[in-house]
């Protein structure tokens, strides 16, 4: 008990101070402007960020100097994600960098490496995650889409759901059952897919927020060489848990945090009820306190585990369920306060406002449009990402041993 | 009020329940709240529940009303939120029809004749920009004028006002010190501009600028120079009833549908019905409708027989159905997991009509604040 704490690290000052210059002088303003007001960028705007995030390597900072990353360790990693949020630029994409990458340099042959991770770095492959599907949610295991091995393919039949930005992606990292007469997890292969092979249709799912990001992804006899298997048939289950080990690690967006308590408070100040600010009435003011406290235990939390990262070389798993359920239950308190301040305003949602080239009046705080869709959006902040339920049957199994 | 007998609200219940059921499908909403749609409500069903007699069936036999009560109005809100219905009963039955049937003199009864028949859909507008949820704030000035009074001010936005043919608007005669009046204000009065824009749960209305709309001088309900404040809070109080009966209906109805999802969607090889965390959430959810329920029953037997402590109970329900809405809502969305945030699954219109509910008239931190001081 409060034994450890991370090593201080006086060159992570000097590049938190780095990224965020690089932030003020390199977010463009239109795409500043959109941020703010929670306008949808769309794929070119989003990509041509992301590449200046990927001239300084920072898309891949993470990763082993020997696979072209910077070789950050935990701390870098939360400073730059911090940096991001606090500046609410569009945020990194993580299926390349932070998902199908360290899988490919972990378990791909040097050809696969060769041709991929160059596309990571820079950021131009765009990946969308084939996994989830309508079968398969919090029973991943569960899933069907099937791959059948003919000649050099394999021809790929099956649906996957949830797929964020498969509309805009160029390649997809797809879980399939290559033998579906084992235990269900011991027939499971990675498999890289280009997106433009001939039978792959995208749906687009609406949701609540009315925004569109995520899709449904059909594939009808759809060949994909052998060569895009990630490691060795019916390993991709082993694969899948590195990846998704990799993808839980105490990453939680500080910065967007920080916004929400800012956004939250200058509301509070500009509105009014009986003709006073609602920053001054007590109520409101203990919410505010209430969620200062959450926010500073999520921080504790993450400095602990920072601090264990460090000394164990990897994060602990138990500890990034426990931060993903409390950091998500945050979220969703935070930006229910603001609805609740929205509720003066007459709870208006003209998600008109929210896109681009949008030229009318806002009824309303103008940026309740984009509170109520960011809202609207993290109602599922307990329900990806693994849902709530699973993430604390994670730690009843792994830390409780129930 | 004269009340319908058990078995009277039995029937009514049954016939709201069986239009609503048969006549009212998740496909119409879906196609009355499409952006592109012309007026974001059915005209069809409007004109039904006209027929049907539900939008006089709290306004006195003397005007062509059915005579009953705040629960039989209750009886049909709870059935509207049960179907996500879209038309204006709020604004124009609850609202309007409150304050006409409160504060109108005799010879204005005829205002209230076309809220009974339908013809006409009125809004009321009350709430001002920097007044939030506080009942008493009103800037809007009305000055006499020689064809009756001059209207200035601004109103925040208010469901369905869009759509209204005639807007109840309330404003302070002579200054800003001035008794509360109410004015009728034809939707089409120059210097009026209403701001329509979409709600959160995708029914429709408008804020109000009002740039010196000129009324006639019946356009002042009620008896000249009188306070109507005790009104507009009796006007408010029937609204906080209706939007807590329609969120009972909608919580309902969610819970029905996410039990009944949960014995069908399988994962780890059975039905998630069969892990008990989630039965007891589900029977989380299913106390949470009874609580939201019985407290809003309370309420309305308290206002139907004008009971002086009425007041107090209204304000507990809607704390009560803030709470319940609040959790029921949301755990309707987190059950269903990513289907549950999808636009094409009803679920999440319910959690955002729930939360339309919650917020209308004030939340319930603000009533459990207005409770607490007036406490002893």
């Amino acid at each position: 008990m409060f034994i450890r704490t991370s090593e201080p690290n006086s060159s992570l000052e000097s590049f938190r101070a780095d990224v965020r210059a690089f932030m003020a002088k390199e977010l463009p303003e239109e795409t500043r402007r959109k941020q703010t007001l929670g306008q949808h960028i769309e794929r070119d705007e989003y990509a041509a960020w992301l590449r200046r995030l990927g001239s300084r390597g920072w898309l891949t900072g993470k990763w082993p100097k020997e696979h072209g990353g910077l070789g950050w360790g935990p701390d870098e990693f939360a400073v730059f994600g911090e940096e991001l949020g606090r500046a609410n630029a569009p945020p990194v994409v993580p299926f390349g960098p932070t998902m199908v990458g360290p899988v490919i340099y972990s378990f791909g042959t040097e050809e696969q490496k060769a041709k991929y991770l160059p596309g990571i770095i820079k950021h131009e492959t765009w990946w969308c995650q084939g996994y989830s599907e309508p079968g398969a949610g919090s029973d991943l295991a569960n899933l069907q889409t099937r791959a059948v091995r003919d000649g050099d393919d394999y021809i790929v039949n099956g649906q996957k759901i949830w797929t964020s930005f498969a509309h805009w992606a160029d390649m997809m990292f797809c879980l399939v059952r290559t033998d579906p007469d084992v235990k269900k997890q011991e027939g499971i292969s990675f498999l890289l897919i280009d997106m433009n092979t001939p039978g792959i249709t995208v749906r687009p799912i609406i949701g609540i927020t009315k925004g569109h990001h995520l899709n449904e992804v059909f594939f009808e006899d759809v060949r994909v060489p052998v060569a895009n298997l990630i490691g060795e048939e019916n390993k991709g289950w082993t694969y899948a848990k590195f990846l998704l080990g990799n993808e839980r690690v105490g990453v939680v967006d500080v910065g967007k945090f920080e916004r929400y308590i800012e956004g939250l408070r200058q509301l509070l100040n500009d509105t009014k009820e009986n003709g006073e600010p609602l920053s001054k009435d007590p109520d409101m003011r203990q919410r505010v306190a209430g969620l200062e406290v959450s926010f500073e235990t999520i921080k504790a939390l993450m400095a602990d585990q920072l601090a264990a990262a460090q000394r164990d070389g990897s994060p602990p798993l138990i500890g990034a369920a426990a931060l993903k359920v409390r950091s998500s239950e945050f979220q969703q308190a935070a930006l229910q306060t603001i609805m609740d301040v929205f509720g003066r305003h007459g709870m208006v949602y003209q998600t008109d406002a929210l896109h681009p080239g949008f030229n009318g009046d806002v009824v309303g705080p103008d940026e309740m449009a984009g509170f109520i869709y960011e809202h609207l959006y993290r109602r599922a902040a307990t329900i990806y990402g693994g849902s709530t339920e699973v993430q604390k049957n994670i730690i009843a199994r792994g830390a409780l041993g129930l | 009020m004269p009340q319908f007998s058990s078995d009277e609200r039995q029937l009514l219940h049954d016939s709201v329940q069986d239009f609503f059921a048969n006549q009212y499908s998740f496909e119409q909403f879906r196609e009355l709240s499409a952006a592109s749609h012309e007026s974001g409500f059915s005209q069809d069903a409007w004109r039904q529940y006209g027929e049907l007699g539900w939008l006089g069936v709290a306004a006195p036999e003397t005007v062509g009303g059915t005579g009953a009560g705040l629960t039989e109005l209750a009886i049909i809100m709870a059935g509207a939120g049960s179907a996500l219905a879209m038309e204006p009963l709020l604004s124009s039955t609850v609202l309007a029809g409150g304050a006409l049937e409160l504060v109108a003199s005799p010879d204005q009864s005829h205002h209230l004749d076309t809220v009974i028949s339908g013809e006409r859909v009125w809004a009321f507008c009350h709430a001002e920009p920097d007044g939030g949820y506080a009942r008493e704030y009103v800037t809007c000035l009305a000055t006499e004028s020689s064809e009756g009074y001059v209207l200035d001010g601004k109103k925040t936005f208010a469901l369905h006002a869009q759509a209204a043919d005639q807007l109840i608007v309330t404003a302070r005669l002579g200054d800003a010190n001035g008794p509360v009046s109410l004015f009728v204000v034809p939707s089409n009065s120059e210097g009026l501009s209403r701001h329509a824009a979409p709600s959160l749960d995708e029914r429709r209305g408008a804020s109000l600028m009002l740039d010196g709309v000129s009324v006639s001088a019946d356009a002042m309900l009620g008896q000249a120079g009188h306070d109507q404040t005790e009104a507009v809070n009796a006007v408010l109080d029937r609204g906080v009833l209706a939007v807590c009966a329609e969120a009972c209906g909608a919580m309902t109805a969610v819970t029905e549908q996410t039990v009944e999802y949960l014995k069908v969607r399988k994962q780890f090889g059975q039905p998630l019905a069969k892990f008990q965390v989630l039965q007891h959430r589900l029977v989380d959810m299913n106390v949470s409708c009874e609580e939201a329920r019985a407290a809003t029953h309370a309420a309305l037997t308290a206002a139907d027989n004008n009971e002086p402590n009425a007041r107090t109970k209204i304000w507990r329900a809607k704390v009560q159905v803030g709470r319940s809405a609040r959790y029921v809502g949301s755990q309707a969305v987190q059950l269903h997991g990513g289907m549950g945030m999808t636009d094409e699954l009803a679920i999440g219109h319910y959690y955002k009509r729930l939360s339309m509910c919650e917020s209308l008239f004030g939340d319930a931190d603000w009533y459990l604040r207005q409770l607490a001081n007036r406490l002893d």
